[in-house]
């Protein structure tokens, strides 16, 4: 990294940027009142007003620009008015669309202008349809929003001397990108305003793909040389980093900026190219928490690009995360997803699988509580001498009904317009019908939480109480009523002699597969939702393996008192697919052999294999390429998905005592990367606790 | 047959050798480094350790088939990731017989022997022709500094550098830098003398000493006393293995 970079990458980090949030937020709430606005039209509205009054900062050293200088996404109906006009319906989480991805490579090449015309033809031949017309006329509103503050922006660069970025916000996002400098700008301003708009969890998709005609044409006239370009990257990556602390997640750094690299073309091809290794190395040398990179790998993935991906988790940032085309495309194929689709996917905020452009998909509408239903099963089975069959069945029913109790709640889901969003996907414009209405794809997908404490509980059971008979059913629910109060020696054995996930235990492993084959029952059962989507079972946690164990205000999901594996009450579960935490899993291989067995035909949400390395297992280059290695066997074992985290337990402790002293000690915490000291103490003792007990050194 | 007693089988292992290694810790050493970061390894009984997560077994019995079939099972694995499985410990001479059993039974895979070297040169010779590389500990050349701080007679280790000589086996000098103890110039040039007597010598790696160690001796219920500076930082004299031609690396 050249000077500018680094001091550019300082001030961000200082967060100078904050001292430009001086513009008041439009009170675009009054003004649609007074216009008596509907909700299309108030989206709009708000994207215009934001635009408007967004104030143009151009710093010296900058070379993309946009800096928020609103910190507030101002309101367009009030929280009454929302219940009222929802009433029966539920929102998801914060309600804007959220946690898909545009089709950043078509908008970009179009150019809005081009994407106006199109809107325009369609307000013509749609001319007698009021609800195309108005969802058009709200679309070439933002159109144009984006585009005066795009001029804006120049007149800003001309007066501030700075003919080059004016001439290139004078063309871009109108027009087509002429460069690899241009698109970047274009990209920056486009995704800057669907923040702008309300919305969150706002993706990059495949940016190896889509911006690589730019800037193979740039090498080809030597306008850039390969530094040159790294260095635009960097630019572009920093300038990510602005305004994350304006964007609502469960934890700061929770904002879904997600990336993907590599992966084959939509026909099949190796899609790997130059700026595949370029983002990965700019990404290392940055260490920031945006974007969050993720890698598609296969079993052919070239071991140089794996250990340039490696040398990115050997920084601790928590990423890249690995995803393996061998066994997503065909999940994809096998849920519905054209082929060409699939093999396009990309990854929503955390890890599961969307397509650009053409998904409105909510990939995260809750969770199943797998440690619920073993505990409910092991509970009420033991109490009427049931024998295991007849607790296994009690899990499949549980699971079932908790399932059908997720989708519910969603068949009643109710999706606000989103024009702006709507612009950059694929075919809205052209039938006239905002994304709200769905897109191709209008699929639901639902978390398998705490998987492996739940089948080391019911392991445990097998062994203890069925196979050995060397626990008595009553002991046992005592126990656990007790929360293991004088029950030492039971939650020691139950701890630490019982078979576990990650340990190379035929039953453990089987009991884990056992409950993802009743999830994928559960799931497959269902009706289609309303917009003839299917659920699509995974095996991510999110934030759940802290709420299912603790609870949380107007969760749906059941919380969990203490469990048969010798979790006490109110103890953390793994996260995604891990060990239970305390367990010695000593071994990588023994996690991957494991979490293989899971059937990811079925099992296609999307939910990472997550381990921790000790950092001092990066000791030199040529461990870097070991852990690459490392990778590519898991591919070759059959995983789906994998994030390594690289940690150092003593750094975390120490920053604990002295936040002030690492400010920029990044953690992965569950499909995300932030600032450790930026987050709550149940997440940074979770990271904690994960790292007592990691591989390897 | 012969049984064995391993205190720990770690897979993953990407600092024992090349490629991914699966490494086996065999229990039992007849020195007494003051040093030593696997004090569990000393004893040749199995032993329950104290750790701050609950109690431990250190030390497992194994049948020579049993310790094979294990390894062999990770034999494409390990072999796919360009590497293969170390002996370690302890002192993995110090269980030769079962050693040379269970090296009987493995299917093809790169072996690595990581040995202290003091065995008796008869052990040392057989075991050296059935592995593919050798870490060959060189502490001290000082026969006065080797039984005050390992508690062994140095001429053994000398016997079986001259019999290495004679073989064909690759080997790799590991010298573990103890500040004031093994870090002189005067110990490293008599290393570096010994080093390039070797006509299979690959290269020499310098150990920076490693403080985490003294974490580990209350596990073992033993006591960290040793006998010198451990957070003063090791010297690092390269230039006397530049000047014998010697490859060499900090690690």
């Amino acid at each position: 990294m050249n000077e500018r970079l680094t001091n550019l990458r300082q001030r961000v980090r200082q967060r100078q940027q904050t001292d430009e949030r001086t513009t008041p937020a439009p009170d675009v709430w009054a003004e649609c009142e007074a216009q008596k606005l509907g909700w299309m039209q108030r989206s709009a509205q708000r994207t215009r007003r934001m635009c408007e009054a967004e104030r143009p900062v151009i710093w010296p050293e900058e070379r993309i620009v946009f800096t928020r200088t609103i910190p507030e996404t101002p309101p367009i109906y009030t929280e009454s008015q929302i219940a009222e006009m929802t009433r029966g319906r539920i929102l998801h989480e914060l309600g804007p669309i959220s946690n898909i991805c545009a089709d950043w490579g078509a908008v970009l090449a179009d150019g809005l202008l081009t994407r106006r015309r199109i809107a325009q033809a369609a307000r013509q031949r749609l001319a007698d349809n009021p609800e195309a017309v108005e969802f058009l006329d709200a679309a070439i509103e933002t159109i144009e929003a984006v585009l005066g503050l795009a001029a804006r922006y120049a007149e800003a660069a001309r007066a501030a001397g700075r003919r080059d970025l004016a001439e290139i916000l004078e063309h871009v996002p109108a027009q087509a990108p002429r460069t690899f400098h241009e698109a970047l700008q274009s990209l920056r301003l486009l995704q800057a305003v669907v923040w702008l708009s309300g919305h969150y969890h706002v993706g990059l998709g495949r940016f190896d793909q889509y911006m690589w005609p730019y800037l193979w044409a740039d090498l080809q006239t030597g306008r850039l040389d390969l530094p040159a370009a790294e260095e635009l990257v960097a630019d572009f990556f920093i300038a990510l980093n602005k305004d994350s602390d304006l964007y609502p997640g469960v934890q700061q750094g929770d904002n879904g900026q997600s990336l993907m690299l590599g992966g084959v073309t939509p026909r099949g091809e190796d899609a790997v190219n130059e700026l595949t290794s370029m983002v990965l190395r700019a990404a290392r040398d940055l260490s920031m928490i945006d974007p969050k990179i993720n890698l598609r790998i296969s079993t052919q993935t070239d071991l140089e690009l794996l250990s340039l991906a490696a040398e990115l988790t050997r920084k601790g940032l928590g990423f890249p995360q690995y995803s393996n085309d061998d066994l997503v495309i065909p999940a994809l194929t096998a849920h519905g997803y054209d082929l060409e689709d699939a093999r396009n996917y990309t990854v929503a905020a955390c890890w599961e699988f969307i397509i650009p452009g053409k998904g409105m998909e909510v990939v995260n509408i809750g969770a199943v509580s797998f440690p619920h239903a073993v505990d409910q099963a092991i509970r009420q089975g033991l109490r009427q001498n049931e024998d295991f069959d007849a607790i296994l069945e009690r899990i499949r029913t549980n699971i079932r009904d908790q399932t059908e109790a997720r989708l519910a709640d969603y068949r009643k889901l109710f999706l606000p317009p989103a024009p702006y969003y709507s612009v950059l996907m694929d075919g809205c414009l052209a039938t006239g019908r905002d994304l709200s209405h769905g897109l191709r794809y209008n699929n639901f997908g639902l978390h398998g939480a705490a998987s492996a404490n739940a089948a080391d509980a019911l392991a445990a059971v097998k062994r203890f109480v069925f196979e050995e008979k060397s626990l008595p059913p009553a002991e046992l629910i005592a126990a656990l009523e007790a929360d293991f109060e004088g029950y030492a020696d039971l939650r020691d054995a139950l701890s630490h002699q019982a078979p576990k996930v990650a340990n190379r235990d035929a039953l453990a492993d089987e009991m884990l597969v056992f409950l993802f084959d009743c999830f994928a029952d559960a799931c497959e059962g269902q009706p289609p939702n309303p917009r003839g989507g299917i659920l699509r079972p995974g095996t991510g946690s999110a934030m759940y393996y802290v709420w299912l164990a603790r609870g949380r205000e107007a969760m749906r999901e059941p919380v969990v008192g203490a469990t048969a594996d010798g979790r006490r009450s109110g103890d953390f579960f793994s996260a995604n697919l891990a060990p239970s935490l305390g367990v010695r899993a000593d071994s990588p291989l023994k996690v991957f052999e494991s979490f293989s067995k899971i059937d990811y035909r079925r099992i296609c949400n999307g939910g990472p294999v997550t381990i921790e390395l000790s950092d001092s297992v990066f000791r030199n280059q040529e461990v870097i390429r070991k852990v690459a290695m490392l990778v590519r066997s898991f591919a070759r074992m059959g995983g789906q998905q994998l994030q390594i985290n690289s940690l150092n337990a003593e750094t975390l402790f120490a920053a604990r005592q002295h936040p002030e002293r690492y400010p920029n000690l990044i953690v992965r915490v569950w499909g995300w990367s932030g600032y450790f000291c930026e987050l709550a103490p149940e997440y940074q003792d979770h990271i904690i606790q994960r790292c007592l007990y990691q591989m390897a050194e | 047959m012969k049984k064995g007693i391993v205190f720990d089988i770690k897979e993953f292992a990407v600092h024992d050798g090349p490629g991914i290694r699966t490494t086996v810790f065999l229990k039992g050493c007849p020195l007494r480094c003051s040093w030593c970061h696997n004090p569990e390894g000393i004893s040749p009984k199995p032993q329950i350790l104290h750790t701050p997560i609950g109690t431990r077994l250190a030390g497992e019995e194994y049948t020579p088939r049993g310790l094979a079939d294990l390894l062999n099972q990770q034999a494409t694995f390990l072999t796919e990731n360009e590497g293969g499985v170390t002996f370690s410990g302890g002192e993995p001479l110090f269980q030769a017989d079962f050693l040379i059993e269970t090296i009987a039974l493995l299917d093809e895979i790169h072996l690595l022997l990581d040995t202290s070297g003091y065995a008796p040169t008869q052990d040392f010779a057989r075991l050296a022709a059935r592995v593919d590389l050798i870490y060959l500990d060189m502490k001290s050349l000082d026969a006065q500094v080797f039984r005050q701080y390992c508690g062994g007679d140095l001429a053994v280790i000398l016997a079986n550098l001259e019999q290495l000589k004679t073989m064909s086996t690759p080997v790799v000098i590991r010298a573990p830098l103890i500040p004031g103890v093994t870090d002189s110039i005067q110990n490293m040039t008599a290393i570096a003398r010994a080093a390039a007597s070797l006509p299979t010598l690959q290269r020499v790696d310098l150990l920076a000493y490693q403080v985490l160690a003294a974490a580990k001796y209350p596990l073992a219920g033993l006591s960290y006393n040793p006998g010198f500076d451990e957070k003063r930082s090791p010297q690092i004299h390269g230039e006397t293995f530049d000047k014998a031609g010697i490859p060499w690396r900090v690690v």
